[in-house]
């Protein structure tokens, strides 16, 4: 990607509730009870899949009419002490004086973002504390989530008005990437626009990073471009898990987005750490990452095939790995993990056809087969490249098998 | 197949169980001039298939579009099989529009 | 092909047969010569130094002074790295001393060659101070390793201790062309300066880099060949990325790690060992920077005994040392 000025999420985030792709419904509704005072129910629990415009929605109306947004974000502490400490002083008249409240801003409205992050114990009394603070509010609150129908959940939507979001059409979503790249001033096939706009699946914000990831200055973007959006789509959880987890803005986002997501393990922390210097290009947030990312693996190491209790260990610290610094982040295509392509060739039967060569080297050379394996294999495979029928290999008394093996060691 | 006006459309006379449970998913029912219109979309699938089964007919709502303002079927559109809100009462961009990379000045938006 | 085969590897076919075929070394020839006079006094030996000095092939040349051409017979060579634990070298042990009880003429013990013994472990050297202990009517020990401080307190005040030091320059060229010469091959002064500087005091590495070098070109080592075949070298790749990390370029030291790993087949803990050992030999780096780095490696080192991924932990390592790096540098330029 050569474009790196700045993140087109976040340039082109709406200002304007015009300026969000779908959802009209959804909109007309959340205004309408934004503006009603004496409306009966005092909070508002907008729900759908992830980058469909909800949190947008409510910066872009906040910003329309001057409301102050506290926000809150899941998980980030959700024990009834955490949200009082921070959700109390919105629900008082005197303490409103303390927020910045000018002659413009009509008040201040408390969002809590991510609700359905509230996870078990960790959250003692989380959910029955936002009930207390809605019941308690003099200010309009707002929440989000992406999957209201978990059961904790239930209690919320006594006390809310609920606003279902759907995923943005595909029509939408190339609409919107047409303007993009006109003012990106990007030339691009309408293919192409189509295949992002498909493979997105309604996420608008997907969609316009993989359209920023995709795109080069003096380049016409072709469906050709896209063809890596394919390879993803074959597992399609675990490229919408990995784009989740870079750009996470907190460490609840991504622990959120870990719980929630059917990924292998194993195969995310790999993907993850071969792609890890492509997100933190910075070498003190890089090696930060990577301590967190390393304790993760020795975590999961430690969960084996039964201690499964321990996998939110793996989850906090891959998370936090996440989170270093969510502002350096940029799109990026992800890269397939070497070290699969290494393990594939390093078979069990070659490793023990190396085993074996090691051996017979320590015996006529009185050397332990570490050594055999750093300093006199690297060394006879050179004598090979020149001489395929090196008479050492006759004095070494190797196999056919493993003759053929040293021939065959490549460069990787 | 059956095409309605989301805004106002009718329907037989129903019991009424059925009828508090059409409020329920979201219809509000105009007595003046006798028709039914879609007030919350929360849940416009369960709704759309309690109104199918009334009428025994499949049900389809046209799309709006946002640029030209003209509303169309989604029959029309090649998205269609991919598309989660399909005949859904919800806004869209005609196939039309779509093809017409310069949009009209005034839906262009300022960023 | 029978074991009067010459050897083809040079590492073999110029190593020294007995001790008076030894160069350099003087003093321990001496002392272990006054030992051969009376073999019945004879202790248990200690070799100990860095790589590549002799330690094996005084140990070889012992046994071939005390039981002569069959020597092999009487002999068991053993390297702690490659048994799986102190129970195999016990088992093989025991072994070989039923066998060799039926006597080996005036010499009344067995010899026991235990490469590489500092890499056991605390309580298996407990164990092989009691088989030790048990076998010394019948067998003698000769232990070879890198570090004595490694070896207990109880092994080493039933050795007697020789301590190996680097070969010289001087000795090592003059080593290396000799070999050259029976080779029938030219080695350029420049070249054998490069082979010097790159084994650094390890001869073995010398006469592999020499061979290998040989082989490329008919009849002549020049230096850009020795460039050539040392820059493929593991150690070399090693200490590259090592470098590239501490200069801040990630990737790249990443890649050379891919490399290594695909190229050799080396394991994660294979790896981090020769991070070890070649971080040791650097000499841009200095000492507290060693240490620094060295307990960096030892943290990830456990990681990765908890049954970690290697290449994760590895990659988080180069990491660590790209941010040292870093540190380093801005320490020089608050300065």
């Amino acid at each position: 990607m050569q474009r790196n000025e700045s993140l087109w999420v976040e340039k082109y985030r709406p200002k304007k509730k015009e300026d969000i792709m779908g959802n009209e419904e959804a909109k007309e509704l959340f205004v309408e009870w934004l503006k009603n005072k004496r409306h009966t129910k005092k909070a508002v629990l907008l729900y759908g899949p992830p980058g469909v415009g909800k949190t947008a929605l409510v910066n872009a109306v906040a910003n329309e009419f001057n409301y102050n947004v506290i926000e809150m974000n899941a998980s980030d502490t959700r024990s009834e002490k955490a949200i009082n400490l921070l959700a109390k002083p919105a629900t008082s008249y005197t303490a409103l004086d303390n927020f910045t409240k000018t002659k413009e801003t009509k008040g201040n409205v408390l969002f809590l973002d991510e609700v359905d992050g509230i996870a078990g114990n960790e959250d003692r009394g989380g959910v029955n504390a936002i009930i207390k603070i809605v019941e308690k509010s003099l200010v309009p609150v707002i929440m989000a989530a992406n999957n209201p129908e978990i059961d904790k959940l239930r209690p919320l939507k006594k006390v809310c008005l609920l606003i279902r979001f759907q995923q943005v059409r595909i029509p939408l979503v190339i609409a919107l990437l047409q303007k993009i790249c006109i003012t990106e001033n990007i030339k691009a096939e309408f293919e192409a626009l189509e295949r992002i706009a498909q493979n997105s699946r309604g996420d608008v914000r997907s969609a316009i990073n993989d359209l920023q990831s995709l795109s080069e200055e003096n380049h016409i973007l072709t469906i050709q471009d896209t063809i890596i959006l394919n390879s993803r789509n074959k597992d399609i959880s675990m490229d919408d898990t990995l784009r989740g987890f870079f750009s996470a803005q907190s460490i609840a986002e991504a622990s959120n987005l870990l719980r929630y997501s059917n990924v292998d393990y194993d195969e995310f922390i790999l993907t993850v750490s071969d792609n890890l210097p492509k997100r933190y290009s910075n070498n003190e947030e890089l090696s930060c990452a990577y301590d967190y990312v390393s304790q993760a693996d020795v975590f999961r190491g430690r969960v084996g095939f039964e201690n499964w209790h321990l996998l939110k260990y793996f989850y906090n610290s891959l998370a936090q790995a996440a989170a270093v610094n969510p502002n350096s982040y940029k799109p990026f295509t992800f890269i397939t993990p070497p070290i699969k392509i290494i393990t594939l060739f390093w078979t069990k039967s070659k490793r023990t056809i190396l085993g074996n060569i090691c051996n017979k080297i320590g015996v006529k050379c009185h050397v332990s087969q570490d050594k055999a394996k750093s300093e006199f294999v690297p060394f006879i495979k050179s004598m090979l490249d020149k001489k395929k029928a090196h008479p050492i290999l006759a004095w070494f008394n190797f196999t056919a098998e493993e003759v053929n093996f040293l021939n065959e060691m490549k460069r990787f | 197949m059956i095409v309605l006006n989301k805004n106002a459309f009718k329907l037989p006379r129903v019991e009424k169980e059925k009828f508090v449970n059409l409020l329920r998913l979201g219809l509000e029912y105009n007595r003046d001039k006798n028709v039914y219109l879609i007030k919350s979309y929360n849940n416009i699938e369960k709704l759309m298939d309690t109104i199918s089964s009334i009428l025994g007919v499949e049900v389809v709502f046209l799309q709006n579009c946002i640029r030209c303002g003209k509303d169309f079927p989604c029959k029309e559109c090649n998205y269609k099989d991919l598309c989660a809100t399909k005949n859904l009462p919800f806004s869209c961009v005609c196939p039309q529009c779509l093809r017409n990379m310069k949009p009209k000045q005034d839906t262009l938006v300022d960023f | 092909m029978g074991i009067n085969e010459e050897p083809l590897m040079w590492v073999e076919k110029y190593r020294p047969k007995n001790l008076d075929e030894v160069i350099g070394l003087h003093d321990i020839v001496e002392s272990l010569k006054a030992f051969m006079r009376n073999p019945k006094t004879m202790p248990h030996l200690m070799l100990t130094g860095v790589p590549g000095t002799g330690k094996t092939t005084i140990a070889l040349a012992i046994a071939h002074e005390l039981y002569g051409k069959n020597w092999r017979n009487f002999t068991l060579e053993l390297n702690a790295s490659d048994e799986r634990g102190i129970d195999t070298v016990r088992d093989r042990i025991k072994d070989f001393s039923r066998y060799s009880r039926s006597g080996f003429g005036d010499i009344p013990f067995a010899l026991i060659i235990l490469d590489e013994s500092d890499q056991m472990t605390g309580p298996a050297q407990t164990a092989l101070r009691r088989i030790m202990e048990i076998g010394s009517r019948t067998s003698r020990f000769i232990l070879i390793c890198n570090q004595s401080s490694k070896i207990i307190e109880p092994i080493q005040s039933r050795c007697a201790i020789f301590r190996f030091s680097r070969v010289d320059r001087q000795a090592m060229k003059e080593h290396l062309q000799e070999i050259a010469k029976k080779e029938k091959v030219e080695l350029q002064p420049e070249a054998a300066e490069r082979i010097v500087e790159y084994s650094e005091g390890d001869l073995r590495h010398a006469i592999n880099a020499l061979q290998t070098a040989a082989a490329y070109k008919e009849g002549v080592v020049d230096e850009k060949t020795v460039s050539l075949v040392i820059g493929e070298a593991s150690p070399i790749q090693v200490q590259k990325m090592i470098r590239k990390a501490l200069y801040g370029d990630f990737m790249e030291s990443r890649k050379t790690m891919y490399e290594i790993m695909g190229s050799y087949g080396f394991s994660g803990s294979e790896i981090i060992r020769q991070i070890q050992r070649e971080l040791f030999k650097m000499s841009d780096i200095t000492p507290e920077q060693k240490a620094d780095l060295s307990n960096i490696i030892g943290e990830y080192d456990y990681r990765l005994t908890q049954g970690a991924n290697s290449d994760i932990q590895l990659s988080a390592l180069l990491a660590q040392f790209a941010k040292y790096g870093k540190d380093i540098e801005e320490n020089y330029a608050a300065k």
